[in-house]
């Protein structure tokens, strides 16, 4: 029933934006979908058995375990702090003729699509469907990043639609190899993942192998892995900064969900010592490409987007070491991560709206006097920035610090290339704030530039994230811990 | 009762077709003649999932065969022409890495290697029959192909059309390899037709400019909002 819940909100918000005639009412559904999700999430966490098993939910094709409730979570958090900011970001885009009126019915419809089909997605049980759900979420993401309609915001959705769903063709081959790998050992195929994992030492590891390979292909395509990752920073510079939150806080997340699923299977066969090698090759390139990209970069939603794959890097490289530990710290790292690049692209909006003149979304930033006009975004990338750097304190310190522990105890020279590696993109945002916040008119020259009144909602969820972040980074709370070991526990590590 | 032979003979004419509309695919620089060819394809795959199941009688496949004549043999084909008339693209000449004789000698390599890679892992699950490893390497050979295309065309509209081949190719290979639930296969079908919708919209604004592109939306009733209704 809970599952129900959830889809007969998505609908009626749906029905709701069909009806309303205004930026200012469509927004506030999307806001009030958001919450009630966390809500129900909350709810559930707390007051209900999980796994769940009720009506639709325990079935073969949808299930929550915590895992599951863990992404929805972190997904609805974000949306609704996203669906805040969208208030003030897409009315000052409407001012600007960026987007028309007309277009507005289709982004909050897409905006409330993408929540429910990600939610969905976390909840399938069955692989397939996952794969579709998934599959859902790049054409619904892509029409967002497409809404502006201006021939480079096309162009990049149109990459992002190509490389993603013909790497996903690739991941639908490999689950049709561990369908027929199922169907070898069992009798009847399955692709219901509670049963497979049941089943999975008796699987061969060499079927394995090759249905592993081929589901990563797509699913690293999602999440930005290398070399797939050429879509994201284009994507994720031209779309609206609100949308470039979600795509990196919670799509991203999407890719490595289904990767660390899929990796929890062949963990428990021996095919596992032949693939974490090449998973943590992937991350390192993924890392090294990522960080030294972003040592040019002139472009701050750019840079911002590069150091999401940086991170989604750091993510596989604690998968491939897959010591329980190393897991734990994957999970808050991907927790800690959303909440970062979430408010770093909340800031990049705000001065996104000063800085940028109109049509030139290819331009390098010309950012000047920050500290003057924009002085709450600029601590918002510096305090963000700190953050996603992993300065102590802040929570991607610990899961930096752990995940980096646990490759060392494999191997002290990846150690150092990965040390290295993210001294050189902190290095790289480093350098850029401090470039371009320093730039200074001189004292008396009169302002060229007209001051953006940022509004109320743009500034409400940055602040709240990073409240959040620091939060999360100073108290360790034993519900925490023991949450984020259930999870380890189902995933069997 | 047809006799099984004959059947399997069929089955080999028609996966020697498959590949015959995908080389095509790869190297005609017309682009009315590339939908019709896609629309072959399809037909092709149809009458393949039908004499599987004259074989396997798997009431599955005879759900494929409906759905996919309906959607790729119909639905999609039809949309794409009357986008391209729209457009007025008639041809894409252009070519990124590859000119198509390259193409040509490079898919057949592929089927090669797909051949020797398929024969290593699927020896570990029971061996089925010879022709249903053929109809698997012909599947993942055809998603490759369809692959080449997309990377070696200019035209976005095209690399539509080597999408959609790709995504044949995978159907093909689940057809012969084993058997999905039907729900499963649905899913994927509609999934499938509105990502083409979206990606063949969008290609219309690829070739335009912005205020040129928005006209078009509108004539096309795609995008209206409430201030333009009269």
């Amino acid at each position: 029933m809970i599952l129900l819940a959830y889809i007969l909100v998505a609908l009626a918000v749906l029905v709701v934006i069909g009806l309303c005639t205004t930026h200012r009412q469509m927004n506030y559904s999307c806001i009030s979908h958001a919450f009630l999700y966390t809500v129900l999430t909350v709810y559930v966490l707390l007051f209900r058995q999980v796994p769940v098993a009720s009506f639709l939910i325990g079935s073969q094709y949808f299930f929550m375990d915590h895992f599951g409730l863990f992404e929805v979570l972190i997904a609805s958090v974000i949306f609704t702090c996203a669906a805040v900011y969208a208030g003030g970001y897409v009315e000052s885009l409407l001012k600007s003729g960026e987007l028309e009126k007309g277009s507005l019915k289709v982004f909050y419809a897409s905006w409330t699509m993408l929540l429910l089909v990600i939610v969905l997605a976390f909840f399938c049980d069955n692989l397939a469907l996952f794969w579709i759900c998934a599959e859902l979420t790049t054409i619904l993401s892509a029409m967002l990043v497409a809404i502006l309609s201006a021939r480079e915001n096309i162009d990049a959705a149109i990459k992002y639609i190509f490389i993603a769903s013909a790497s996903m063709l690739f991941s639908f081959v490999g689950l049709i190899f561990l369908f027929e790998t199922s169907r070898s050992v069992l009798g009847s195929g399955t692709l219901n993942w509670t049963e497979l994992m049941q089943h999975a030492p008796a699987f061969p590891p060499g079927m394995l192998v090759a249905a592993f390979a081929l589901v990563f292909i797509g699913f690293a395509a999602k999440s930005g892995i290398f070399p797939f990752h050429t879509w994201l920073p284009d994507a994720h510079a031209k779309a609206p900064s609100a949308v470039s939150a979600l795509l990196s806080a919670v799509l991203l997340n999407v890719g490595i969900y289904g990767i660390l699923r899929v990796y929890a299977i062949v963990h428990r066969t021996p095919a596992a010592v032949t693939i974490a090698p090449v998973l943590a090759l992937f991350g390192f390139f993924t890392v090294a490409i990522a960080a030294f990209s972003m040592l040019p970069q002139k472009n701050l939603k750019k840079l911002i987007a590069f150091s999401s794959v940086e991170n989604m890097g750091i993510i596989l490289i604690g998968i491939a070491v897959s010591t329980p530990l190393a897991i734990f710290w994957v999970l808050f790292h991907i927790m800690a991560h959303s909440l970062t690049k979430a408010s770093l692209f909340f800031s990049a909006g705000i001065l996104h709206r000063q800085y940028r003149s109109r049509l030139s979304t290819e331009a390098v930033d010309e950012i000047r006097d920050v500290f003057r006009f924009q002085p709450l975004a600029a601590w918002g990338i510096i305090i963000g920035g700190l953050a996603i750097t992993g300065i102590p304190l802040f929570p991607i310190f610990f899961s930096k610090l752990f995940i980096l522990r646990e490759l060392g105890m494999v191997s002290l020279p990846a150690l150092f290339i990965l040390l290295s590696l993210l001294f050189v993109a902190a290095a790289a945002l480093g350098y850029f704030v401090i470039t371009a916040f320093s730039e200074i008119t001189a004292p008396g020259t009169p302002p060229d530039i007209e001051p953006y009144v940022t509004p109320l909602t743009m500034k409400i969820p940055l602040i709240f994230l990073i409240g959040l972040i620091i939060f999360l980074g100073i108290v360790f709370t034993q519900g925490e811990i023991s949450f984020l070991n259930r999870i380890v526990q189902e995933l069997m590590f | 009762m047809i006799d099984p032979a004959f059947i399997q003979g069929i089955i080999k004419v028609l996966l020697v077709c498959v590949i015959i509309t995908a080389a095509y695919i790869i190297s005609t620089r017309n682009l009315l003649s590339l939908v019709s060819m896609y629309s072959l394809q399809s037909i092709t795959l149809v009458c393949l999932a039908l004499a599987l199941y004259t074989l396997e009688s798997a009431p599955v496949l005879l759900g494929i065969a409906v759905v996919t004549f309906l959607s790729k043999a119909l639905i999609i084909p039809y949309f794409i022409a009357t986008i391209q008339e729209k457009i007025r693209i008639k041809r894409d000449i252009e070519f990124h890495f590859l000119s198509p004789t390259s193409s040509l000698v490079l898919s057949m390599a592929l089927m090669l290697v797909v051949y020797m890679a398929l024969t290593r892992i699927l020896s570990e699950t029971q061996v089925r029959e010879n022709l249903f490893f053929f109809g698997a390497v012909i599947g993942i050979s055809l998603m490759l192909m369809g692959m080449m295309v997309m990377l070696s065309r200019k035209r976005a509209i095209t690399k539509v059309l080597g999408f959609l081949s790709m995504e044949n190719g995978v159907l093909l290979f689940g057809m012969f390899v084993t058997e999905l639930p039907f729900i499963i296969e649905f899913l994927i079908i509609i999934d499938l037709i509105i990502l083409v919708l979206l990606t063949t919209i969008l290609t219309v604004g690829i070739d335009s400019t912005l205020e040129d592109y928005h006209n078009r939306l509108h004539r096309f009733h795609l995008l209206q909002g409430p201030e333009e209704r009269p």
